[in-house]
């Protein structure tokens, strides 16, 4: 049933020093919009990668641990079977799960289904209501979301794309560290780097087989995630 | 204390067969007049009420719908992570409301109950009303409502159908069957009362009469094939609303998310199901008894006794259920169910969660044990109300209360309603305005079903005892 | 069909309805010129009458196999012709088909049901037919058709068993 990993990325959660540029390079590259502070108070915020924080210890030995959490690109997604007009498959050439903006007439149920809770909504009309000349900023490559409409992290997929059809123009292989996505591009510390798990020479892979212990989130479920976090020698507690 | 002290069975009040409406019998002539009585007296607060329900309907309902397709789903109090909330309670609640009518109707019929006899229409009004109600709500709660016809499996150009593995298509069509089913089995029976209504009836009604009744006359060959049709409804329409409760609780059974991931949720839905309806019922029949001409003497105490025993009876079956998913869910250890039963129990919402076992436990189990209470049909009301308000707290306590505890603390939240309070008022508006207009179109009580009743019973002496004595004419 | 008006005779009870019937079988008039229209349903053994049949059970099995075979096209045939995959399922999943391919099953059953009593009644119908406005204030109506050789034993007869009103009908419209 499952099939095998290709893009995949490992997140380093000890070179993650919680600067969220991953965040913002993220809403940069994939127009994802911004809701105001009223909506972000209500916990509306729609950006695809969060940073959480865990702290240890007591004052004044606190301790605060960082773990960037965005869609798991599950191999086996719950998110997907439950959508009733298919706006959610699994992409079988890329091993990723995509996110068909024009499909989705909203139910939200990919939302609820998924235990990582990494989906957004779009509650309002959040880009059209951008004043000029924000408007001017948005990536031409990507859609750009009304209302009603889930989304996700796609592991900049536009990217992929690219880099894939470029690579077969010149006619040949994609290498390794060619091209990432905005989160891995902006992270100042390389926490986030990405690449192919289908390749045994690639970075990513090499940092899977290293001796740093590492986790799946939520490996127990069986969503066979394709985010391979590594734990710091001290360990996390979560 | 002598034997004389001791009062014969026959002085007690109760067991006057007259009581009894299958053991009263009235000529034809008269019932059918009495109902035709009932149906077509409208009076100047019939008409204010009316007038009430609709304004709530255009303006909480459908004006309140149409700002919120118009501004976006934000507008409603839903955000992450519980992106389902009073919209969805709503539905699961209409549809438990819904199958009330089945019960009463088809259940009760394939047992042979005759108590069932002048209720069966009234209570399956409630679930076409209910399901009308319900069916809104899968299309209030979509993102994009103007492309809710993508799950409608049709040939298109786009080479693109539902997804038959979501549960939310399996909903459209379970709830789509249900609701056709219920139309028919509403229409079924009601086709020799409408004959009898164009029989006595002038102007437009004659017409909307004469036309809806098909030109029935009561030929044997008519009534052979009313009553096969009406005994396969019977027995068919009953896994029909098994399953559709069934469905709806999948989806939530068939998540990820803890608390909803339960196994035990298809049968406890529909017990639910089967408790709110059969209060609602209760409720709808004492309204209609005190508000609707000459129902005294169709719908009587025995029929809330009745009611009110089967309501006592779910009771027991829904306390069953419940306390199996509280006590897995407290005993197995499952970190991410401990932490969404602790919020329940003990965390932000325990005044509801107590609230609710009060409701639905408490009150049922300290009053409906009294013949005297269950007789009574606004002592009735008021327990039905209770126990209705108490599931629908259960359910606003699945839907979205439990997903606010999902595995990572760090998006915990908790949930309040917005725009969804007022648009569920103006669905109630809309249950009741449909049932109101429905009254004064359609005779509530099936004639013919009760006469059928009362040839089939009669008083036999067994000893120094009269009893009622039934038939099986059918 | 043999010759003769068609009448019409209306009982309050159905114990003289039976022996109204019994009657006019005696005097000749065969079962099939006979019509009993009642306002509640009585069953062919109550009144002694050959027994009715019906194809709406049938229909209804018909509806269940189509409702089946739509069911089973839509979930194994669609996913086929137009494959998608989510969620690590395989593309034919039994399971989830049951649920719907049950659905369909059951409404082709009850609505072919529906139909079938509506096509075999020939509903709607609202030409001009034999009927007494009284059947449905529950009295009981035998239609027959009188050869005219037994005319006056027929009124005779049927009035001393008690009916309310023996009479040449036209029919009306109803």
């Amino acid at each position: 049933m499952t099939d095998q990993p290709k893009w995949g990325l490992v997140i380093d959660m000890d070179r993650c020093n919680g600067c969220t540029v991953c965040i913002t390079a993220c809403s940069m590259e994939n127009n994802v919009p911004y809701v105001g502070e009223d909506d972000a108070g209500y916990g509306r915020s729609m950006q695809w990668i969060r940073v959480e924080r865990y702290w240890e210890g007591e004052y004044p030995n606190l301790v605060v641990r960082f773990m960037p959490v965005m869609c798991q690109q599950c191999g086996v997604a719950p998110c997907e079977p439950v959508c009733p007009v298919y706006a959610t498959l699994h992409s079988e050439a890329e091993q990723i799960n995509l996110q068909v903006y024009n499909r989705c007439v909203g139910t939200r149920y990919c939302g609820n289904n998924c235990p990582y809770v990494v989906r957004q909504f779009n509650w309002f009309d959040y880009s059209s209501d951008m004043p000029e000349p924000l408007n001017n900023q948005f990536n031409p490559d990507v859609t750009v979301r009304r209302r009603g409409v889930m989304e996700k992290c796609t592991f900049c997929i536009q990217r992929i794309r690219r880099a894939e059809e470029t690579a077969n123009a010149e006619g040949r292989e994609l290498q390794d560290g060619e091209f990432e996505p905005a989160c891995a591009q902006a992270c100042p510390s390389d926490a986030i780097v990405f690449g192919l798990l289908s390749n045994p020479d690639s970075q990513v892979s090499h940092l899977v087989r290293s001796a740093r212990s590492q986790r799946l989130l939520l490996e127990e479920l069986g969503t066979e995630p394709r985010v391979i976090y590594l734990k710091s020698e001290r360990g996390l507690r979560s | 204390m002598t034997a004389n002290s001791v009062p014969l069975p026959q002085t007690r009040a109760e067991e006057d067969p007259h009581q009894h409406l299958l053991l009263d019998p009235r000529p034809r002539e008269e019932m059918n007049h009495m109902v035709m009585e009932a149906m077509t007296a409208t009076s100047r607060p019939y008409w204010v009420v009316i007038g009430i329900l609709a304004t709530l309907v255009a303006v909480c309902l459908f004006g309140a719908w149409l700002y919120m397709i118009i501004k976006g789903m934000g507008v409603a109090g839903i955000r992450r992570p519980t992106y389902w909330g009073m919209f969805i309670t709503n539905f699961v609640f209409w549809i438990g409301i819904s199958h009330s009518g089945t019960f009463v109707s088809a259940i009760l019929r394939v047992f042979k109950a005759e108590f069932r006899r002048p209720i069966t229409r009234a209570a399956e009004l409630m679930t076409a009303f209910g399901l009308a109600a319900a069916g809104l709500y899968p299309l209030i709660h979509l993102g994009r409502v103007w492309l809710a016809y993508w799950i409608i499996p049709y040939p298109n150009q786009r080479w693109l159908w539902p997804n038959f593995r979501s549960p939310l298509t399996w909903d459209m069509i379970a709830i789509t069957t249900y609701l056709l089913s219920s139309l028919m089995y509403i229409y079924l029976p009601l086709i020799p009362d409408l004959a009898m209504a164009r029989d006595r009836s002038v102007g437009w009604r004659y017409k909307l009469y004469r036309g809806m009744a098909l030109g029935w006359r009561g030929t044997e060959a008519e009534w052979f094939r009313l009553r096969t049709a009406i005994q396969i409804f019977a027995f068919a329409i009953i896994p029909v609303m098994f399953s559709v409760h069934t469905i709806v609780s999948w989806d939530f059974a068939v998540t990820k998310t803890p608390g909803w991931h339960s196994s035990i949720f298809g049968p406890f839905f529909v017990v639910g199901a089967i408790y709110s309806g059969v209060s609602a019922v209760a409720m709808i029949l004492s309204l209609i008894r005190g508000s609707m001409l000459n129902m005294k003497y169709f719908i009587r105490e025995e029929h809330f006794d009745a009611l009110g025993k089967l309501m006592l009876v779910f009771s027991f079956t829904w306390t069953y259920f419940y306390f199996n998913e509280y006590l897995l869910a407290w005993y197995g250890g499952d970190q991410s169910d401990f932490y969404v039963w602790n919020a329940l129990t003990r965390g932000p919402y325990m005044w509801l969660w107590l609230l609710m076992l009060f409701l639905n436990i408490a009150v049922p189990w300290l009053t409906l044990w009294n013949k005297r209470v269950r007789r009574n049909p606004w002592l009735l009301f008021a327990i039905g109300f209770m126990i209705n308000l108490g599931m629908y707290i259960e359910r606003y306590l699945i839907v979205p209360l439990m997903i606010t505890r999902s595995r990572f603390p760090f998006v915990w939240d908790n949930y309040s309603p917005r725009i969804e309070l007022v648009m569920s008022v103006g669905t109630l508006s809309l249950f009741l305005l449909l049932y109101a207009l429905a009254s004064r179109l359609i005779p509530l009580i099936p004639v013919w079903e009760v006469q059928e009743g009362q040839l089939a019973f009669r008083m036999r002496r067994i000893g120094k005892m009269e009893v009622p004595s039934v038939s099986e004419i059918e | 069909m043999s010759e003769g008006a068609i009448h019409l005779a209306l009982f309050k009870e159905i114990d003289p309805a039976v022996k109204a019937i019994d009657t006019l079988r005696g005097l000749g008039i065969p079962d099939q010129d006979m019509s009993i229209i009642s306002g509640v349903p009585y069953s062919d053994r109550m009144l002694g009458r050959p027994m009715s049949w019906t194809l709406v059970p049938k229909l209804a099995a018909a509806g269940f196999i189509l409702g089946m075979l739509i069911g089973v096209v839509l979930n194994l045939g669609t996913p086929l012709q137009y494959p998608i995959h989510v969620g690590g399922m395989p593309l034919i999943s039994i399971p989830t088909s049951l649920v719907l391919t049950f659905e369909f099953s059951m409404l082709g059953l009850l609505a072919f049901t529906f139909l079938g009593v509506v096509w075999e009644s020939a509903f709607p119908s609202f030409g001009p037919k034999e009927y007494h406005p009284g059947i449905s204030d529950g009295q009981i109506a035998v239609v027959f058709t009188c050869p005219p050789e037994v005319h006056i034993q027929v009124h005779q007869s049927l009035e001393a068993l008690g009916a309310s009103w023996v009479h040449r009908t036209e029919a009306v419209d109803i």
